[in-house]
């Protein structure tokens, strides 16, 4: 089969709604914008621990600190997930890992924010978890079949990080005054950097409509944030709390809820480097590195001297 | 480069007594044992885990369908070559699910391509768009009488389960006290 031809039979395939395995033919395009995607998907899950790690030891009972750690093991293991996906289209976890240490990747820029009190940790679960099973369940029926399935399984683990962030949060609005103005403080702070995670609107996204061609994504990223606000602006008000929008409004004629102009100058920033947490959160993970190497070799010399590895 | 790589791992799950062994992801890990441990750690974070296989990556020869028809990846064996048992994986179907190959069987062949030949032979091909084959010696199982250590911890911990935390019920409340609920909202839930 002649270039042309392959590419033909392969979209065919996926408008028929067949998953593309490792193995199968691929234009490289296809290949080159999933390993992108995938890493900084992995990378944003390995990362994501850190903020919410560092509230593990003031965690304020022994039931939150029992579910933080399990989430935070969860998006450990979610990381796993996906760094295996992306190892199936021949990238390997240490060329990702180190592009990750030396700065070269990129990860969702909404865990260079930092995570000031713990209604912070409430928050992130139901607005941040909220906004990244918005876009993974929209994943998990990606064309990539191992992507696919990563998507599917943690989508069901994060659902439950959504859950335990809403009933924290509701609890605190049916608290004292001091614990609602803590969860309006969360949102205020977290509102903005959970909309930027859709990334740039369409008109400046320059890989969308190539996704979208070869089902990698189904939606665009102003379609997603759309979705996410509708359903996050009715939650909300729902619970008593105030969106940080001034501009924010309802159109009746569409049924959406219209959000004023994301800040893109401070998304661009934060995407290159210069958030207020981007070298402290690359620090962590090259410390983290660097102190596992003796565990890394005491386990490679076990298995040399038992003849294995 | 860092040194965190070591061989990859393909990790194969059991839900329950009597389901078949699926291909859930892999794992790197220095040794089998190890890789046993960490698919533990990585996969089996929730109460649905019956018992784990880890085969290490080089050992398992995978085909697409597509590659089957399209590749040369056949050599007939000695016909005096000694067989051995071969674990065959397929995945039929497209299932919307978070596994790959599932296990269907065995075969006793000489060589990896042989045990696929065979496999073809024996398992209906129909609707199956990938298949693997490993060599059973290749497979550290997990063991009945560790199942206690390694899967009941994840059984007891219901926080883990999203079911733990019953919020839509006090969204549902909150928004109908409001005059805030839509059609979609009044009969299911809307995660």
């Amino acid at each position: 089969m002649t270039e042309t031809e392959q590419l033909q039979a392969f979209e065919a395939r996926i408008a028929r709604g067949e998953k593309i395995e490792p193995g199968d033919w691929m234009p490289d395009a296809y290949r080159q914008q999933l390993i992108r995607m995938i890493s900084q998907h992995a990378h944003s899950e390995i990362i994501g621990m850190l903020p919410e790690g560092v509230w593990l030891q003031r965690a304020p009972t022994l039931r939150r600190k029992l579910v933080l750690l399990a989430k935070v093991q969860d998006e450990g293991g979610h990381g796993q997930y996906l760094y295996h996906a992306a190892e199936t289209l021949g990238v390997t976890r240490a060329e990702m890992i180190d592009a990750l240490l030396a700065g070269r990747a990129k990860y969702s820029s909404v865990f260079n924010y930092p995570t000031l009190t713990w209604a912070d940790i409430g928050m992130i679960g139901w607005l941040v978890d909220g906004a990244a099973i918005q876009n993974q369940t929209m994943l998990a029926h990606c064309s990539y079949g191992p992507y696919a399935r990563a998507m599917v399984r943690i989508c069901a683990e994060e659902t439950f990080h959504k859950k335990q962030g809403m009933e924290q949060i509701i609890r605190y609005t049916r608290g004292t005054p001091r614990q609602k103005q803590m969860a309006q403080d969360a949102l205020n702070r977290w509102w903005w950097p959970s909309l930027m995670m859709f990334g740039p609107h369409d008109a400046t996204s320059p890989n969308s409509a190539q996704l979208i061609r070869w089902g990698i994504k189904t939606k665009t990223n102003d379609e997603l944030r759309q979705d996410f606000v509708n359903k996050m602006v009715s939650d909300f008000h729902a619970v008593g709390l105030t969106i940080p929008d001034p501009d924010l409004y309802y159109d009746a004629s569409s049924g959406n809820w219209i959000s004023g102009e994301i800040n893109w100058d401070e998304f661009w920033r934060v995407v290159k480097g210069d958030g207020p947490c981007n070298a402290e959160r690359l620090q962590a993970r090259r410390e983290a590195q660097e102190n596992g190497a003796w565990v890394r070799e005491a386990l490679a010399a076990y298995a040399a001297a038992r003849g294995e590895g | 480069m860092n040194d965190s790589q070591w061989a990859r791992y393909e990790v194969f799950e059991q839900e329950r007594a009597g389901a078949p062994h699926r291909n859930a992801g892999s794992v790197h890990a220095s040794d089998a044992e190890m890789a046993l441990g960490n698919a533990r750690d990585v996969f089996v974070r929730r109460p649905n885990c019956f018992s784990l296989w880890v085969v290490p990556e080089a050992a398992v020869f995978a085909k697409t369908a597509q590659e089957v028809a399209r590749d040369d990846w056949y050599a007939a064996p000695a016909a005096d070559a000694p067989r051995e048992t071969y674990l065959v994986f397929s995945k039929k179907g497209q299932p919307a699910r978070e596994t790959f190959v599932e296990y269907v069987g065995e075969v006793q062949a000489a060589t990896p391509a042989h045990a696929l030949r065979v496999a073809l032979e024996t398992f209906p091909p129909q609707d199956v768009f990938v298949w693997w084959v490993a060599p059973e010696r290749r497979v550290l199982k997990s063991e009945q009488a560790d199942a206690a250590s390694m899967f009941a911890p994840a059984r007891a911990k219901k926080y883990r389960m999203h079911t733990f935390y019953p919020v839509e019920p006090i969204m549902r409340e909150l928004k109908s006290a409001q005059g805030m609920l839509d059609n979609s909202e009044k009969t299911t839930d809307n995660d």
